[in-house]
C-alpha cells in the first residue's frame, strides 16, 4: 500500500487494466483463462459474463457495506455473488444458448472466480460506489484483454480462423496445430504471455 | 457407465486440473513442495466427498421437488463455505494436529473450483450417490496425482538454471503444458473418452 | 449496532431473502425462452442433417408430416416426414426437399430408433451409400430402377428400398403445393 497522495479516481478505473492485470499479474482467475479460449468468441463471451458478476457485485457490496456485519460479510457476499451468477446463467441459457453451451459449468463456477470474491474483500467493502463500479469496470477489462489474447493466438493457430471466419489459407486449416486448442496447448501459452509480461518492468516489479 | 470406467475418467481421463482446467489456483499456489501439496489433496479429498453428499442430497431430497432448482449454484457454494467452516472447527478442536498441518489449505478451498464442479458434475451426469462417490473420490485422486506430480517437477526447478523471465508462473506453466501433453495419452484409454 | 446478534441473523436472513426473490423472478422471465431454445435445438438435431442451411423449422400441416424451412426470415426449402411399410414394420424417412421439390438429402430412422428392417439387407437402408442416391432426385425419378426410375435398390432388400423411395415420392407428390411455392404467391 502506498502511502502517497489518494489515488485519482481514474486511476482505479485503469490499473486493473495493466499495472494490476488480475490474470497476468494478481496470478488470480486462471481457470476460466485456459478452459474457454479455444475461440477468440468464447473467451469474449466468458468475460462478458464474469464482468457482469464483478461490476453488479462489486456495487452491491460497497452499497452495503456500512451495514454488513463484519463477522457474516463473506457469507453474504458469496449469496450476492452467487444471485448475480445466477442471473447470469438463466439470461444465457435463454438468449445465448450456444455460448452456454460452450462454456458449460464454467458459468456457474464464476461464483468461485477468486476475482470477484477478492475485489469484494479487498476493495468494495472499504470503497464508494463509485470506486468499486470503476475498480470493477477496470479489472473486467483486463481479465477480458487477456482472454480475448488467448482466445485469438489460439483460434489463429488451432484452427486457422477469428471469430468463425478463416484468416488462414485452406492448406493450414486442413493441418491446423490441434497443440493450440487443446490443454497443453493453452498451458504453455500462459506460459509464453507470462514471460514476456516479466520481460517487462510491471512483470519485474510483481516479482 | 459401470464404475470402474466413471472412476478412471475422473481420475486420468479427463483429470481435473490437467483436462479440464478446473482447480488451477490451488494447483499453482500450492505445488511448491511436495508436503504441501499432500496435505492440500488430503483437504480436498476429505471435503469432495463431504460437499458432494450434502449437496446431492439437499439437491434432489430439497431443490428439486421444491421446483428451487434455480437456487442450486447458491446453495451448493454455501454448503461448501459451510463444511470448510464445519471442517475447521472440529479439527481445531477435536483432532490439533491435524488442523496444524491442514489449517492454511482449508478456507482456500471454499474457492476451489473444484469442489463446486463436482457438485454440478454429478447432478449434469445425473449420477445415484454411488457414482456420485465414485466420482468425487476419482477427481480428487486425480487432483492428487496431478498436484503432487507437479510439485516433484517444481521442486527439482528451483535449482535449475532459468532465465529470468521465465522464472516462478511461466517455466511453471510450461512445465504444466508438459505434464498435461502426456495425461493427453490417456484419452481413449479402456475405451472412455 | 452493527454487530448484535441480532443483526447478524437478521441481515444473512434479509439477503437470503432477498437473493431467493430476484432469482425467482429470473427464473420466471427467462423460463419460456428457454423453453423455445430448447425446442429450436431438438428441431435443429432433427432435421439438421437433411437441411444444413436452415436454423429455423414451422410445421405446415396438422399431423407434422411437412415443416418448413427457414434461414432467418427467408424460406429455404421444406422437410417431409413419412413412413410406409417395409418389411419388418414402418420405414420413417425424414427428407429435405428444396423449393424446387428436388430432395436434398434424406435420413431414414436407425434400428435404435425402432426400424424393424432385417440387419445386413434392409438396414443398410440407414448407410450413406444407399441415402446419398437421392440427392438431386425430382418426384419422376423417384422409382426404383426396376421399377422404371432411377434408385438402385439395396441387394436382396428389395421391400425396403422400395418402401423408402415409393413412400418418399408418394408424400412429395402429395403435399407438391406446399413444398413448391407457386411463384407470385406468399406461402404463409
Amino acid at each position: 500500500m502506498n502511502n502517497g497522495p489518494k489515488p485519482s479516481r481514474l486511476s482505479y478505473l485503469t490499473s486493473g487494466i495493466v499495472k494490476e492485470n488480475p490474470t497476468l499479474i494478481l496470478m488470480i482467475g486462471l481457470c476460466p483463462t485456459l478452459a474457454t479460449t479455444v475461440t477468440a468468441r468464447d473467451g469474449l463471451g466468458m468475460a462478458l459474463a464474469a464482468s457482469f458478476v464483478l461490476v453488479c457485485s462489486n456495487v452491491v457490496v460497497s452499497a452495503i457495506r456500512k451495514i454488513v456485519p463484519d463477522s457474516v460479510r463473506i457469507p453474504i457476499f458469496i449469496i450476492i455473488i452467487s444471485t448475480f451468477v445466477t442471473i447470469i446463467d438463466y439470461v444465457m441459457q435463454a438468449y445465448q444458448p450456444d455460448l452456454y453451451r460452450v462454456l458449460g459449468v464454467f458459468v456457474p463456477l464464476i461464483v468461485v472466480n477468486c476475482i470477484i470474491l477478492g475485489r469484494a474483500e479487498a476493495f468494495a467493502y472499504h470503497h464508494g460506489i463509485i470506486d468499486s463500479f470503476l475498480d470493477g469496470l477496470g479489472k473486467s477489462i483486463g481479465f477480458a484483454l487477456v482472454l480475448f489474447i488467448m482466445g485469438t493466438l489460439r483460434e489463429f493457430f488451432g484452427s486457422g480462423t477469428f471469430f468463425g471466419k478463416a484468416v488462414l489459407p485452406a492448406a493450414y486449416r486442413a493441418q491446423p496445430m490441434l497443440f493450440a486448442i487443446f490443454p497443453p496447448g493453452a498451458f504453455f501459452l500462459i506460459g509464453l504471455l507470462k514471460a514476456l509480461v516479466n520481460k517487462t518492468a510491471l512483470g519485474k516489479r510483481s516479482q | 457407465m459401470n464404475s470402474a470406467k466413471i472412476f478412471l475418467a475422473a481420475f486420468l481421463v479427463n483429470n481435473i486440473i490437467l483436462m479440464r482446467f478446473i482447480g488451477l489456483c490451488p494447483f499453482f499456489g500450492v505445488s511448491t513442495a511436495v508436503s504441501t501439496s499432500i496435505g492440500m489433496s488430503a483437504a480436498v479429498l476429505f471435503v469432495m466427498l463431504l460437499a458432494s453428499w450434502v449437496s446431492y442430497v439437499l439437491y434432489h431430497a430439497l431443490l428439486l421437488p421444491l421446483g428451487l432448482v434455480f437456487l442450486r449454484t447458491a446453495v451448493f457454494i454455501l454448503v461448501i463455505a459451510a463444511l470448510v467452516q464445519f471442517v475447521e472447527m472440529f479439527l481445531k478442536k477435536y483432532v490439533k494436529n491435524l488442523y496444524s498441518a491442514m489449517g492454511i489449505y482449508l478456507p482456500l478451498i471454499t474457492t476451489n473450483c473444484a469442489i463446486l464442479a463436482v457438485t454440478f458434475f454429478n447432478i449434469n451426469y445425473k449420477f445415484n450417490l454411488l457414482q456420485a462417490t465414485l466420482f468425487a473420490l476419482g477427481t480428487a485422486a486425480g487432483f492428487a496425482l496431478a498436484i503432487i506430480l507437479f510439485a516433484a517437477i517444481r521442486e527439482r526447478l528451483e535449482d535449475a538454471p532459468i532465465s529470468p523471465a521465465f522464472k516462478g508462473y511461466p517455466i511453471a506453466f510450461i512445465g504444466a503444458a508438459l505434464v498435461s501433453l502426456a495425461f493427453m495419452g490417456f484419452t481413449a484409454l479402456f475405451g472412455i473418452s | 449496532m452493527k454487530e448484535s446478534k441480532l443483526w447478524l441473523v437478521l441481515s444473512l436472513f434479509i439477503t437470503c431473502l432477498l437473493s431467493a426473490f430476484a432469482l425467482s423472478q429470473i427464473y420466471n422471465m427467462t423460463l419460456p425462452q428457454i423453453e423455445y431454445q430448447r425446442n429450436v435445438a431438438g428441431l435443429k438435431a432433427a432435421f439438421g442433417a437433411v437441411m444444413p442451411d436452415a436454423d429455423r423449422f414451422e410445421p405446415a400441416t396438422p399431423d407434422s408430416s411437412v415443416w418448413f424451412a427457414y434461414s432467418g426470415e427467408k424460406r429455404v426449402g421444406s422437410i417431409i416426414k413419412t413412413a410406409q411399410q417395409g418389411y419388418g414394420g414402418l420405414v420413417p424417412v425424414t427428407a429435405g426437399i428444396d423449393l424446387e421439390g428436388k430432395i436434398i438429402a434424406i435420413k431414414v430412422a436407425s434400428a435404435s430408433e425402432g426400424l424393424k428392417e432385417t440387419p445386413g439387407l434392409g438396414l443398410k437402408a440407414t448407410e450413406p451409400d444407399f441415402r446419398n442416391q437421392f440427392a438431386g432426385k425430382n418426384v419422376f425419378q423417384l422409382r426404383l430402377k426396376k421399377d422404371g426410375g432411377t434408385i438402385d435398390a439395396i441387394t436382396g432388400a428389395t421391400i425396403t428400398s422400395r418402401a423408402v423411395t415409393d413412400g418418399l415420392r408418394e408424400a412429395v407428390e402429395k403435399y407438391y403445393d406446399l413444398l413448391v411455392p407457386t411463384p407470385g404467391v406468399e406461402n404463409e
